[in-house]
């Protein structure tokens, strides 16, 4: 692997699934949904942990995050019932989905904490991130349907990928700036 | 004001699930599983109870000694029933867990809330459950027919006559007539077995709603709940009080302070000023689930809608029905074949029952189709929200 660049100024851009019941984000989040300590974590609101889709977190891995989380209450006390270890079997299943998309899995997680351990929730997420930026590159991803603005790799036959939203390298070093301003393929809707 | 003292006794239950996640993982926290050891407890209770009952003796001239011989006390020595003694302590540390167990269940999900929604039925059959238990308990101890009984059947006849107008009736219902009478200990044989087979119609009642009910504590804590009871029954032997006297009934009560705690109230407390508190209790009891606003539109989070079944995509296969806490979910045969092609050769279709819908997402989460959705946050508004994040 000789593109390691863990790139310690560059915070890893990250999406997280935040339930409702689970950790409070009052404090927590500014307007726009990143979270006050961490600017590059942007949390998303949602009803229950088990309402996340596991290609929601594909979905966020593929236009461009770094990295993807859900945060559900603690296992064995969800609001509901069984939400939060439903997610974390899916996220485990889906664990094995990523690696053989040669994706690498560490970078979805789930994390459990409860109303009142924001500071808890804090530190987690910041490992999480932490985790994520240590992570080498991921290989360049079929062809893109645009040519890019890096040059594309040449591997691929050429025949642009069908449906599936083109996947642009997210950290290719300092300057992978993306070409995520296009918004990426819809295909996914 | 309700409110916040309920945010204030939230905070201080989650606090207390932290402090219990410290020392063990969060999967065997038992405060977790407060309604599967209710359930552990009461399966204990009926197993040995029915011991206990195969030996006694419901009348006034038997009914103590038939507990002496089955606990193998003085007269009776190495006579009395093989493992009585140790059986009849079970019984009795078993219903003080029991109702340990049930009130941490009540309070528990009082605190968190657990209430909200279509939960209602699940609180009401669990207050029912809570009162039988109760009176269930009671009439154990009366059983016995010791002073403690014969003192606990004459305050529980001076508080029901203290009810106006219907008082004295009750009393005569309850106890087969005025005073102690010989209908008095088979009546409450019956009332003791009657209402713990309706406690199972109740938990029937109880879980209906509930999709996966833990209904059993981890083995760690049923073995621990088990041992626990062998150990005390052996250690501090369930014993009677003297055999309740002809006279008058003693002025002194042996208390139990999981079961007859109403009593010692009586010490403080005018029967009737009980009665009043008693009813109070109960009733806001079940009033608890309608306090509150009810509509997560009144509660002031997202109002999602209720899910809603994508007719075109949906496979038949199960899994929001599995996956859904509440039973919401129901599948009934496909009234014609789905658009997609996985669809197309379905067998059967979901449907949401509204009034049991609470919005949840966890169908959504189960779906593999993207059959299901909320209408109010649609897959398209998470996938909007992850773009606008990752271009942030």
């Amino acid at each position: 692997m000789s593109d390691v660049k863990p790139s310690p100024d560059r915070r890893p851009r990250i999406v997280g699934f935040l339930c409702d019941w689970a950790v409070s984000s009052e404090g927590l989040v500014r307007e726009d949904g990143t979270m006050r300590d961490l600017p590059s974590v942007t949390l998303i609101k949602v009803p229950c942990s088990g309402f996340i889709r596991p290609s929601w977190l594909e979905y966020a891995l593929k236009n461009g995050a770094d990295g993807a989380f859900v945060c559900g209450c603690p296992l064995g006390d969800c609001f509901n019932r069984l939400g939060n270890n439903l997610i974390a079997d899916r996220v485990v299943q889906m664990r094995r989905r990523l690696e053989r998309q040669k994706i690498q899995p560490d970078r979805v997680g789930t994390i459990f904490y409860g109303l009142h351990e924001q500071a808890e929730f804090v530190a987690a997420v910041r490992e999480f991130s932490d985790r994520v930026a240590k992570l080498p590159a991921p290989p360049p991803p079929a062809p893109a349907r645009k040519a890019p603005a890096a040059p594309a790799t040449p591997a691929a036959t050429g025949a642009p990928s069908p449906g599936g939203p083109s996947r642009p390298g997210p950290t290719e070093g300092g300057a992978g700036e993306t070409p995520s301003g296009a918004p990426p393929g819809q295909g996914g809707s | 004001m309700y409110k916040r003292l309920l945010d204030r006794l939230l905070r201080w239950t989650l606090s207390l699930d932290v402090w219990i996640n410290r020392i063990y993982p969060a999967d065997f926290n038992p405060l977790y599983y407060t309604g599967g050891l209710s359930n552990l407890f009461l399966t204990v209770l009926v197993l040995s109870g029915i011991f206990l009952f195969l030996y006694y003796v419901p009348s006034f001239n038997d009914a103590y000694t038939s507990v002496q011989y089955i606990t193998g006390a003085v007269p009776f020595g190495l006579n009395g029933v093989p493992y009585g003694q140790i059986i009849r302590g079970i019984h009795r540390y078993a219903a003080d867990g029991f109702i340990i167990a049930i009130l941490l269940h009540f309070f528990r999900n009082w605190f968190t809330e657990r209430f909200r929604f279509s939960r209602d039925e699940p609180w009401i059959s669990g207050m029912m459950l809570l009162v039988f238990a109760g009176f269930i308990g009671v009439n154990g101890y009366m059983l016995v027919w010791d002073q403690r009984a014969q003192l606990l059947v004459a305050m529980t006849g001076n508080t029901l006559a203290a009810i106006p107008i219907v008082g004295g009736a009750l009393r005569s219902a309850l106890f087969g007539g005025t005073g102690t009478t010989n209908l008095l200990l088979p009546r409450m044989l019956f009332l003791h077995v009657g209402p713990a087979t309706a406690l199972y119609v109740m938990l029937w009642w109880h879980y209906v709603r509930v999709r996966h009910p833990k209904v059993w504590p981890p083995a760690v804590w049923t073995l621990f709940s088990l041992g626990a009871v062998f150990l005390l029954s052996a250690l501090i032997p369930a014993a009677s009080q003297p055999l309740a006297s002809t006279g008058a009934a003693p002025d002194r009560l042996a208390v139990d302070w999981f079961f007859l705690l109403p009593y010692v109230a009586l010490k403080y407390v005018t029967p009737a000023w009980l009665v009043v508190l008693a009813v109070v209790i109960v009733v806001y009891g079940l009033y608890i689930p309608y306090q509150l606003p009810e509509t997560p539109a009144a509660m002031g989070i997202r109002d999602s809608g209720i899910a809603q079944v994508v007719d075109a995509n949906c496979t038949g296969c199960e899994l929001c029905y599995f996956d859904c806490p509440y039973n919401a979910i129901v599948m009934v045969p496909s009234p014609h074949p789905g658009v997609t092609r996985a669809a197309q050769a379905r067998k059967e279709l979901a449907i949401v029952l509204e009034s049991r819908c609470v919005e949840c997402g966890i169908c959504i989460g189960a779906c593999p189709f993207e059959a299901l959705e909320l209408p109010g946050y649609l897959e398209e508004d998470i996938q909007g929200k992850v773009l606008d994040a990752c271009r942030t």
